[in-house]
């Protein structure tokens, strides 16, 4: 299959966001859950790992929905404790949206993800941005690997200090992570200064004009991709106004 | 103590070739291995295995015939101190005194002796004065002697040096030459993973192990 313009798949993603914060409805962000799901698959992303991944900040996503729940009054009380409402249909229903709606955007970061460092500056440059921002967006979520890897060395150094940090409690577990957040942070900075020098000697910014090994361009599919997202975030733009789900600000 | 690896293998993922197949051997104290190999060979895979950063596909590891699977990482490190090949990742506190307290302090083991101790480390490694000092903005060797001072605390049995040599200078060389030698003579065990032939012939009855397509060979 032909790979998809890299504009294509940042229309993707902005749609897909766009949609998930205006929509207030469980069934619309279910069915946009399932599109961001579906453009996962159909572009090979690495769907299966990153829900692997994300299993770890289920258990904040429920607390966070739990609180919600707590905290939104209205509907039925489905668990009274006393006159509080431990969990009512509209806590119930926020908190749901809560957890579609994150999904959606973890989704659509993973399509960003799939998209090559270089594919990115591309469609970015195309999109008119200006060179230097176009780098610096791309190399941003280059570092996000960067910094995970900085932290989880730092946890292994904890740990080579005969620390079982799952043995702590909280008080003292804040104090150990409040050790490794500067250590981290200036590991990436370091990294990224040295990231700076070898860009300067390979030449960064020597000539005012930039000339392209590849230039992107739209293809049939790519452009009947942008008129059908277009269109289907039209209808579903319309459906939400006229059903009344659509979030007032 | 004894670190026996038995039937020990690994690989990172399932799709993955496997790292290590098959190794079984016993480390004890008292004794000093180099571990060699080519590069990718699993040398680090191998160290960080009996750390319990790192845990086997297949086979078991013993401390003393208490299998490791029992025992965290945490807790191994009570008897196995590990040199980081980057000292930077090594050190997190914001004072050298810290970096070296505050281990004890957080499990509440932070005594006058202690205190005493640490000092005394300080001294024997060549970092009085240093106290104040924001770790990751010192030299390498500094930095490597400071984290070496911070394994020394916890009176570890084991010692497993990932490339001790590849950053420092000739006199940082010495030192650890120095310091393992003494080391082993007071009955600890050690294994450096290392290419530098001439520092590894600097050091006293080592037990050379080759380490090859998986593959764990005693070669003296």
């Amino acid at each position: 299959m032909k790979k998809i313009d890299p504009r294509v798949k940042l229309l993707f993603i902005v749609l897909l966001t766009t949609l998930a914060v205006l929509a207030k409805d469980v069934i619309y962000l279910s069915i946009i859950l399932l599109l961001s799901i579906l453009i996962n698959l159909c572009l090979k992303t690495e769907l299966l790992m990153a829900i692997k991944r994300l299993r770890h900040f289920l258990g904040v996503l429920l607390f966070i929905a739990i609180v919600q729940s707590l905290t939104i009054k209205g509907g039925t009380v489905l668990i009274p404790i006393g006159n509080i409402a431990l969990l009512s249909t509209k806590g119930l229903q926020f908190s749901l949206e809560f957890i579609l709606r994150m999904s959606i955007i973890l989704l659509s970061g993973l399509i960003a993800a799939s998209t090559e460092g270089r594919e990115m500056i591309d469609a970015l440059l195309k999109l008119k941005m200006p060179y230097e921002l176009a780098f610096m967006t791309s190399i941003s979520l280059r570092f996000i690997p960067i910094f995970s890897e900085e932290f989880r060395s730092r946890l292994n150094a904890i740990a080579m200090r005969g620390i079982d940090i799952k043995k702590l409690n909280l008080a003292k577990k804040v104090k150990v992570y409040a050790y490794l957040i500067s250590p981290t942070i200036s590991g990436c900075i370091m990294r990224s200064e040295e990231l700076a020098k070898s860009m300067q000697v390979r030449g960064f910014r020597a000539y005012k004009k930039r000339t392209m090994l590849r230039e992107l361009k739209m293809g049939a599919i790519d452009c009947l991709l942008v008129v059908i997202s277009l269109l289907f975030a039209g209808v579903f733009l319309a459906g939400m106004y006229f059903h009344g789900v659509l979030v007032h600000f | 103590m004894q670190i026996k690896l038995e039937n020990l293998s690994f690989k990172y993922n399932k799709k993955s070739p496997f790292v290590l197949s098959n190794i079984t051997y016993t480390f004890e104290t008292g004794k000093l291995y180099a571990l060699k190999g080519p590069n990718g060979a699993g040398k680090t895979t191998l160290g960080k295995l009996i750390l319990g950063l790192l845990h086997p596909t297949s086979g078991d590891i013993y401390f003393d015939d208490i299998n490791a699977k029992k025992i965290s990482a945490g807790k191994r490190a009570d008897s196995i101190g590990y040199l980081f090949q980057n000292p930077d990742l090594q050190l997190f506190a914001p004072t050298v005194i810290e970096e070296l307290t505050f281990p004890f302090e957080l499990k509440k083991e932070l005594t006058d002796e202690k205190r005493a101790e640490i000092n005394l480390l300080l001294k024997d490694f060549n970092l009085s004065g240093f106290e104040d000092r924001y770790p990751l903005s010192m030299s390498l060797g500094e930095k490597q002697r400071l984290a070496l001072a911070t394994i020394m605390s916890r009176n570890v049995d084991f010692l497993i040096l990932d490339e001790p040599t590849s950053s420092i200078d000739s006199e940082g060389i010495l030192f650890i030459t120095t310091f393992i030698n003494g080391f082993v003579n007071k009955g600890g065990g050690a294994i450096i993973i290392s290419h530098d032939e001439e520092f590894l012939s600097s050091l006293n009855n080592v037990t050379n192990l080759h380490l090859h397509g998986g593959v764990l060979d005693e070669k003296n």
